[in-house]
């Protein structure tokens, strides 16, 4: 759907603002509303947590906690992130996570007794984890762009495939058998906080109440998802594969005439979709101590709307990297808050749902005005 | 090639034609009954449950023919595999997990009015009550009260803390039978103790990663939390890696339902405190005797026998005596 045709299906709808004061205001909110919104959420829950529960909310500990919880959800949203901008849709995410925690755990176990050492197996098990997701997406990419199939029934199809293969591999069970390094790459942190101290890298050895009080600061999940995040907002502002990207999300069409390897350009954006759901598998095999293959498949929907909530545009051409991290943490937020206030987290779905709407209008509403803007 | 397949014409003919009389000879020779077994899901659990059918089988030199259904958990799944069951023609007993009391009431149906007698094992038709209740066809149905395992969980969980002191439960989706009657009978447990209090319940969906998220904030909410309840697994895996992370290992006691592997070496790590197991294999077991008992013509037999469970701690997992309710399937 080309940017002109969107903006109609807008105007019809009803949705135009007249006066052009009305349309900046409304240009403006669209791009920032998520961060107010974000800090809305922030405050509410600051003090409603105080006023009815007596607790804090905004703490080192909630921070943290919030930002491990992200991890997997914004990892899935970010290869989701250039599909969606180049105008596809990936669905297989959720499965292929799970068949990702399931491979590395599977080959971690069967490494270890062959003596080449605990380091070595879990590195070996990892790059098995995160070699295995992008081979899904690669024949995504393929099918998609030189068979021209959608890429909502090529990845819903590959989706089924690796949730088989995944439950093949672990016989429906959750792989275990990980040596202590796993978890401790999954739950220890770069920094430590305990009783004003501030310790790097290396964990205090405290027990008892004193563990309690300990802060673990950046867990590694948190910050190998951070390095990710980084590199793909790298990638998207500054790069010509970013660039071609919108151009692709834009016009396929356009852009393949413009000399954009349209096809190749697809192939890679579904094989980096792998690449960062296979991260989010590997990362879940090492938080939770075992590789199941179930861990990605109640995620695939919230991936979704944390990219939609950012303000990527389901018809492709626009969003970005910040946007998506402040979707997952919009969603992240709702959980830990409800949850901290003792309400049925139940609301948060219809919470999630609502702003998900939101966000899609706001967008709709942008797009009708700059369309306006350019008919004048 | 066309005498290549005559040859094999004339070789089927033949083995067609000796069928009969092999069937003939077997039932003369031992007038046994033949068993269906169709189980709920692929999972180690209803595998446990097989191996103790297999034996029952063995022990009383009957036949038995089993099945799984593929995922996902329901009677979309189930069905066609029932009806395969049914469809062969050779079966006078069915134990079967139903996997939803309403929707396979008909299915099943259909089986009794083939003649084949229907035992419910884990999972139940109507209300579970096969005297009062809704459906009355089925012969018994064997399996865990979850109520009783919420409370028996409660009671250890009680005992383990004092007496006193605030509980969490971690359970999986709304409405799901079974865990929802672990998480009540739980509440209805902490509730005989005037010193214990419950903090309350929340949801996981089965994702360990929202039971960490949510077991993280109920700890804010709760610092001086003593334990929590995980309805199955993935809730008590997600519940155990926020109490650790909050430097509560030990401190705050996890209960997890149900001792599949995961669970067992997550409570020789310390993860978790206490497992509360089902009894599968008793369950297949006792499912075989049933049947041979009512084919013998035995009338008095329960329609309804729970079969009780097995509290596992780091204490007794190596207790050969306790070990034995562990779910796992040998060369898995």
């Amino acid at each position: 759907m080309t940017l002109e045709s969107h903006a109609e299906t807008a105007a019809k709808s009803g949705f135009a603002g007249r006066s052009p004061g009305v349309r900046r205001a409304i240009l403006v909110l669209s791009r920032v509303w998520a961060w107010i919104f974000l800090v809305a959420l922030i405050l509410i829950f600051t003090m409603t947590t105080k006023i009815y529960q007596q607790v804090d909310f905004l703490t080192v500990r909630n921070s943290q906690n919030i930002l491990v919880e992200i991890v997997p959800v914004l990892l899935m949203g970010l290869g989701q992130t250039f599909v969606i901008i180049a105008g596809g849709i990936d669905l297989s995410v959720g499965w292929v996570m799970g068949m990702a925690s399931v491979v590395s755990a599977t080959v971690i176990v069967a490494l270890l007794p062959t003596g080449i050492g605990e380091g070595l197996s879990i590195l070996f098990g990892f790059a098995a984890g995160l070699i295995t997701a992008m081979i899904p997406g690669f024949i995504n990419g393929v099918i998609i762009a030189k068979l021209k199939i959608p890429s909502f029934i090529v990845t819903l199809g590959m989706s089924f495939i690796a949730r088989g293969i995944a439950y093949l591999i672990s016989g429906g069970n959750v792989v275990i058998g990980m040596p202590l390094g796993v978890r401790n790459f999954g739950n220890e942190s770069l920094i430590y906080l305990q009783g004003g101290n501030v310790y790097f890298l290396q964990r205090p050895d405290v027990t008892g109440i004193a563990l309690r009080s300990l802060d673990r600061v950046f867990t590694y999940p948190v910050v190998v998802a951070a390095i990710v995040v980084g590199i793909a907002i790298f990638v998207l502002r500054k790069t010509r594969f970013g660039r071609h990207t919108y151009a692709i999300g834009g016009s396929a069409e356009a852009a393949s005439r413009a000399g954009i390897r349209v096809d190749r350009h697809t192939i890679i954006l579904y094989t980096l979709s792998g690449l960062t759901v296979g991260l989010a598998g590997v990362l879940h095999t090492a938080r939770f101590n075992g590789g199941s293959p179930i861990a990605g498949d109640p995620l695939l929907l919230s991936s979704i709307a944390a990219v939609i909530i950012g303000g990527v545009s389901m018809f492709g051409g626009h969003g970005n990297i910040v946007g998506t991290v402040i979707g997952a943490l919009i969603i992240a937020l709702l959980t830990t808050g409800l949850v901290m206030l003792n309400v049925q987290p139940f609301w948060q779905y219809i919470v999630v749902g609502v702003v998900v709407i939101l966000a899609v209008l706001i967008d709709q509403g942008r797009d009708l005005i700059i369309g306006r803007m350019k008919a004048e | 090639m066309s005498r290549k397949i005559m040859i094999l014409a004339c070789a089927l003919l033949v083995m067609l034609a000796l069928v009969p009389l092999s069937v003939t000879a077997q039932t003369t020779a031992t007038p046994k009954i033949k068993i269906g077994f169709v189980a709920g899901i692929v999972d180690p659990f209803y595998q446990v449950m097989e191996l103790g059918i297999n034996q029952a089988v063995a022990d009383l030199g009957l036949t038995v023919v089993s099945q799984y259904p593929p995922a996902p958990w329901g009677p979309t799944s189930q069905t066609p595999i029932l009806n395969a069951m049914i469809a062969r023609g050779d079966l006078d007993y069915l134990i079967i997990a139903p996997t939803d009391k309403d929707q396979m009431v008909a299915p099943l149906q259909a089986a009794a009015d083939a003649g084949i007698k229907v035992i419910t094992v884990d999972t139940f038709l109507g209300d579970g009550d096969y005297i009062k209740g809704p459906v009355t066809f089925p012969l018994s149905y064997i399996g865990s009260d979850n109520a009783e395992g919420g409370r028996i969980a409660a009671e250890a969980l009680a005992k383990a803390l004092g007496e006193k002191g605030k509980v969490y439960v971690q359970n999986t989706t709304v409405g799901t039978s079974t865990t929802e009657q672990r998480g009540q009978g739980f509440k209805d447990g902490i509730a005989e103790y005037p010193n214990m209090q419950l903090v309350g319940m929340d949801y996981n969906l089965d994702d360990a990663n929202t039971s960490a998220a949510q077991t993280a904030a109920v700890l804010q909410r709760a610092p001086d939390l003593g334990g929590i309840f995980g309805v199955n697994v993935f809730s008590a895996t997600g519940a155990s890696n926020a109490v650790i992370n909050a430097g509560l290992g030990g401190q705050v006691q996890v209960v997890a339902f149900d001792a599949t592997k995961d669970a067992i070496e997550k409570l020789r790590q310390g993860a978790i405190s206490m497992v509360i197991s089902q009894k599968p294999y008793d369950m297949g077991y006792l499912a075989v005797e049933f049947a041979m008992a009512d084919h013998s013509g035995v009338s008095s037999l329960p329609r309804r026998v729970p079969t009780g469970y097995q509290v596992i701690t780091a204490q007794n997992v190596d207790d050969p005596a306790v070990a034995r309710f562990i779910y796992s399937v040998p060369g898995q």
